[in-house]
């Protein structure tokens, strides 16, 4: 395709041409990819939209892939689906649930950009596959580098959660657990990838592999009839997904899908690792990092690479950034498992407490809708529920034992 | 001595070397001088324009994060090494920004005032101001806080403010 025109520095602005690269050479800003939008309304009409798969390919002008790509054909087109006992219980009139809990194929939303990635890494000719990872990326990578037969290596820190940890080494992916935080295993990452010609999905592939969270903002747009919320509640970890929607939201105004957008984006945090939120609180517009300490672990990043684009979407968008405890993380999980029946890791449980809080502030108000995006399964980290839920009731194989319960028990 | 280790893209600023050793320095500021003055074309891509260090560099001593130590006063020991990696991230130098003055704003002098309050340069790119409605586009150049807090006196007055995207200057 002819859609893409290169790479510009978000600081400076100097242009770079399509490769494995994420900073600028001269001032070290982020890299983002140009399109030429101008060219992308020729295919991606709303009439073209209807006869394309139910995937994230079915956005593909606005991702930046050239070649044919070489994964994801499952992935993405999650449920949007109406909360309303939610709705109900935390007094919002209109409350969606954008659950990529379920994505394909390893539970979180990391599945998309992890296919745009590896799909751009084939392209520049990478046969290794590697990242750094709090464990949603690590499951993702492991899973699409093996379907793609590609190896891969995977950085993890120290104390991740025993799910994240076997949803990586199934895949036969070589597994490196790293004695120090996610911003260690970072840190450590972006030096061997000067040392290894391998395509590390957030790092020298990271200006491609973030398009990939554009199309969580491009299916909730197009699962509402291009009629945007007032408020979407998004976890905030290296920062990039807020970003990114955003940025999605803003292609499809410019391509005339959308009129206006008053959607406010808020970012929502765990207290243990809020870098962003405290510099919004605080009115800076740079980050100030912090040492994680979070059950909220695929959030548990100190250092945010995407922090201050973060920032600037939260305030240009109008919206707020606020953090919750471990015990309210808690409530979240257990809130949206037992009135929605999903059951989501700690990030959802992050934005659930986060919309309850906003509500209680009268940021959200009652005749509002708002978007939750929920974006890991609560499977992997069963951990920090277990002690929390009491046991089950443990009875003989006889009526008698179960009438008895049932009276005093139950 | 200590250790000192060059990120990818600056290398060819130091003859392909990745390590470079430093006798005599106290500091990391120190480090950075002595490093500048071994090569000096490092300079404007260690400083910006007004000789602060570049804010998409961190700096780690033996792994640490300087803004966990005493930033740019963290005092070095022998065998020390320092490693410089740049930062996925960062503010932005200039910005655009449209603003758009409702009809009791339009005769204030509300652009020079920010020049004024604000540690911001401001440069009007295009503007259109009728009697009863205007609106300038505005480049803004400043630290990442003035320019918050510049945009807060804006909506204070009831000045509409839009970010302009898509129009990266250099």
């Amino acid at each position: 395709m002819y859609i893409i025109q290169g790479l510009q520095c978000r600081n400076c602005g100097r242009s770079y041409t399509l490769s494995p690269t994420h900073i600028c050479e001269f001032c070290f800003g982020g890299l983002d990819v140009v399109y030429d939008y101008s060219k992308v309304g020729h295919t991606f009409t709303l009439k073209a939209l209807e006869n394309r798969p139910y995937n994230i390919w079915r956005y593909k002008e606005l991702l930046p892939i050239e070649k044919e790509p070489v994964c994801g054909f499952n992935v993405g087109f999650t449920p949007l689906l109406r909360a309303r006992r939610l709705e109900r219980l935390l007094g919002i009139k209109e409350i969606y649930i954008k659950n990529d809990a379920v994505n394909h194929p390893t539970l979180s939303f990391k599945d998309r950009v992890v296919a745009v990635a590896i799909s751009k890494a084939v392209e520049f000719g990478y046969d290794v596959i590697s990242c750094a990872s709090t464990g949603n990326l690590a499951n993702s990578v492991a899973a699409l580098a093996a379907s793609c037969g590609l190896k891969s290596y995977v950085f993890i820190p120290w104390d991740l959660e025993a799910g994240k940890v076997l949803g990586t080494l199934i895949y036969g992916a070589h597994l490196i657990r790293v004695k120090g935080t996610y911003d260690d295993v970072n840190r450590l990452c972006s030096e061997i990838a000067e040392n290894f010609e391998w395509a590390f999905v957030n790092i020298n592939i990271r200006p491609f592999y973030a398009e990939g969270s554009k199309t969580f903002g491009f299916e909730i747009a197009e699962q509402m009839n291009f009629k945007l919320p007032k408020h979407i509640v998004v976890p905030m970890g290296g920062g990039s997904l807020i970003t990114k929607i955003w940025k999605a939201f803003k292609e499809l105004q410019t391509l005339g899908f959308i009129d206006a957008i008053e959607t406010k984006m808020h970012g929502a945090q765990a207290e243990g690792a809020n870098p962003i939120v405290s510099a919004y609180k605080q009115g800076r517009k740079t980050i100030k990092p912090v040492k994680p300490n979070t059950i909220a672990k695929s959030l548990a990043i100190g250092n945010p690479a995407d922090g201050a684009y973060a920032l600037q979407t939260i305030r240009e968008s109008g919206g707020t950034a606020e953090d919750v405890t471990d015990d309210e993380i808690l409530e979240g999980i257990k809130m949206l498992a037992r009135e929605e029946g999903i059951f989501t890791e700690t990030a959802g449980g992050v934005t659930v407490a986060v919309t309850r809080k906003l509500k209680e502030q009268g940021v959200i108000g009652e005749d509002d809708s708002v978007v939750i995006a929920i974006t890991g399964n609560g499977l992997k980290t069963q951990e920090v529920v277990r002690n929390n839920m009491g046991e089950p009731t443990v009875i003989e194989p006889n009526l008698k034992d179960f009438e008895k319960i049932y009276c005093t028990v139950i | 001595m200590v250790t000192v280790k060059i990120p990818g893209p600056l290398r060819k600023l130091t003859g392909g070397k990745d390590l470079i050793q430093l006798e005599g320095v106290v500091t990391v500021k120190d480090a950075l001088e002595k490093l500048i003055e071994t090569y000096p074309e490092l300079e404007d891509r260690l400083k910006d324009e007004r000789g602060l260090l570049r804010e998409f560099i961190n700096i780690f001593v033996n792994n640490e994060d300087i803004r966990f130590l005493n930033e740019l006063d963290t005092e070095l020991k022998d065998q020390d090494h320092i490693i410089l990696v740049p930062a996925i991230a960062g503010g932005q130098g200039k910005r655009r920004v449209k603003l758009y003055f409702p009809p009791d704003k339009v005769k204030e002098p509300v652009i020079y005032n920010l020049g004024h309050m604000f540690k911001i340069v401001t440069n009007i790119r295009k503007a259109n101001v009728d009697e009863d409605f205007g609106w300038v586009s505005l480049e803004v150049e400043g630290s990442d806080e003035e320019f918050s807090k510049a945009i807060e006196y804006l909506k204070k007055l009831g000045i509409r403010v839009e970010p302009i995207e898509g129009d990266i200057l250099i």
